[in-house]
């Protein structure tokens, strides 16, 4: 069992760190051997995990999201009553997605989603997050200076456009449902889907392009 | 607790990485987060003794170590305060003992997996909540010793409750392996209440907090 004990934790953190190797591609080796050892993962499984993080669980699950709610106005009225439940419809329930909530960018509001704590991120809805979003300066700087940081991503927001922050200080996890680009009147959700940005859906990006770049 | 995790609002960090937009730059790191999907953490760990373990790291290096180093170490911490390992077994990198190998798991058996990683923080109480939508709430100015989720800059200030989520599992009580429900709500902070006159009026900042994060 856990000691649940701040002191002890703390003690054996130094007292790791001064043992433990460097570099850190030795230290996960060592923690693999471990747990495979202990008989808790197989090796193979690992490579699965790997394998399903770099091609199936990420952004693109995200983008099929708000495509679909840009071309179906039932689901985007349930995904913004609860996303949740409505990302069930792709079988895209997962880690951390379980208390997931959706807000929506308008012309007058645009959303910033942060975990200034740790880093939380909707994991079976986008992916991994990306490194400038488990970055210390993003998360010191976005509740602080939202308007400073969009424009380092581009966005430059009018003063008529208010910011919403997000920070995710519990188990609730925020998607941003972007603006719907120009242009786009008639386009099927695949094609949609590609315009869709995973920044738009953390809230770095604002202005969706029709042409992909 | 006040550590250096509590990074929002520090000034003085520089710009954003915004080209680092990669989720993983080493194969170490992919292999760290694989790692982390499956139920390799002492039995009666809880997310929130997670999080308040990393959060336990020596200052420096929790501002110094990569992302997937700092989950690393905190495994190993874990597994060593558990006594499930021991430090010798860490330096040789093999188990004195080892056990019976986990089965080998299929693409599509993790992917089903990832579908049940999902997870229900709600929970039922008896105790009425306090609060109720739009209406004002005040944050407390001091905090517990241990793990908390009431951030530093949103500390003695007054937001309005734009959505209550019933009781979920406290956070606080969580780091210490207990479960307790308590009512949560999402309060919004206009960014003058917590930045000062300069900060934009149309602005704000929400939060997640429980019922006794408030006076």
């Amino acid at each position: 069992m856990p000691t649940f004990s701040s002191d002890k934790a703390a003690t054996i953190h130094r007292h790791l760190h001064s043992h433990l190797p460097s570099d850190p591609a030795l230290r996960v080796k060592a923690l693999e051997s471990l747990v495979v050892e202990r008989g808790l993962v197989a090796p193979e499984t690992l490579d699965a995990w790997v394998q399903a993080y770099s091609e199936h669980i990420g952004p693109m699950r995200g983008a099929q999201v708000v495509a679909r709610a840009w071309n179906n106005a039932a689901f985007k009225a349930r995904l913004l009553d609860n996303a949740a439940e409505a990302i069930k419809d792709f079988g895209f329930e997962g880690s951390a997605t379980g208390h997931l909530i959706a807000v929506e960018n308008t012309d007058t509001s645009h959303n910033l989603v942060v975990c200034t704590l740790c880093s939380c991120y909707p994991f079976s809805i986008l992916g991994m997050s990306p490194s400038w979003y488990k970055s210390i300066e993003y998360r010191a700087r976005a509740v602080r200076e939202p308007r400073a940081v969009l424009a380092e991503f581009g966005v430059v927001l009018g003063d008529d456009v208010a910011v919403r922050v997000w920070d995710s200080t519990a188990e609730i996890r925020y998607i941003v449902l972007p603006q719907r680009p120009p242009g786009t009147d008639g386009w099927d959700t695949e094609a949609l889907a590609k315009t869709v940005t995973r920044n738009a859906m953390i809230g770095t990006d604002r202005v969706l392009k029709a042409q992909v770049e | 607790m006040d550590g250096i995790h509590d990074l929002g609002g520090k000034q003085g960090f520089g710009p954003i990485p915004i080209g680092d937009n990669v989720c993983f730059h080493h194969d170490w790191e992919r292999r760290m987060w694989a790692i982390a999907r499956s139920d390799v953490l002492p039995p009666g760990c809880t997310i929130d003794w997670f999080r308040h373990s990393i959060e336990t790291m020596a200052p420096g290096n929790y501002l110094t170590l990569a992302y997937f180093n700092k989950w690393c170490t905190t495994h190993l911490m874990l597994a060593l305060d558990a006594e499930l390992i021991t430090l010798d077994e860490i330096a040789a990198g093999h188990m004195d003992t080892p056990a019976e190998p986990a089965p080998a798991l299929t693409l599509d058996q993790v992917i089903a997996a990832g579908r049940k990683q999902t997870r229900d923080f709600s929970c039922e109480t008896m105790t009425p909540a306090r609060f109720g939508l739009n209406d004002t709430v005040t944050t407390r100015r001091h905090i517990n010793a241990n793990h908390t989720r009431l951030p530093a800059y949103a500390r003695n200030a007054t937001g309005t409750v734009i959505r209550h989520h019933g009781a979920h599992l406290l956070a606080d009580k969580g780091a210490q392996g207990l479960h307790e429900a308590e009512h949560l709500y999402t309060v919004s902070f206009g960014a003058p209440e917590l930045w000062g006159k300069d900060a934009n009026p149309i602005d704000t900042v929400t939060l997640e907090l429980w019922e006794s994060y408030f006076v």
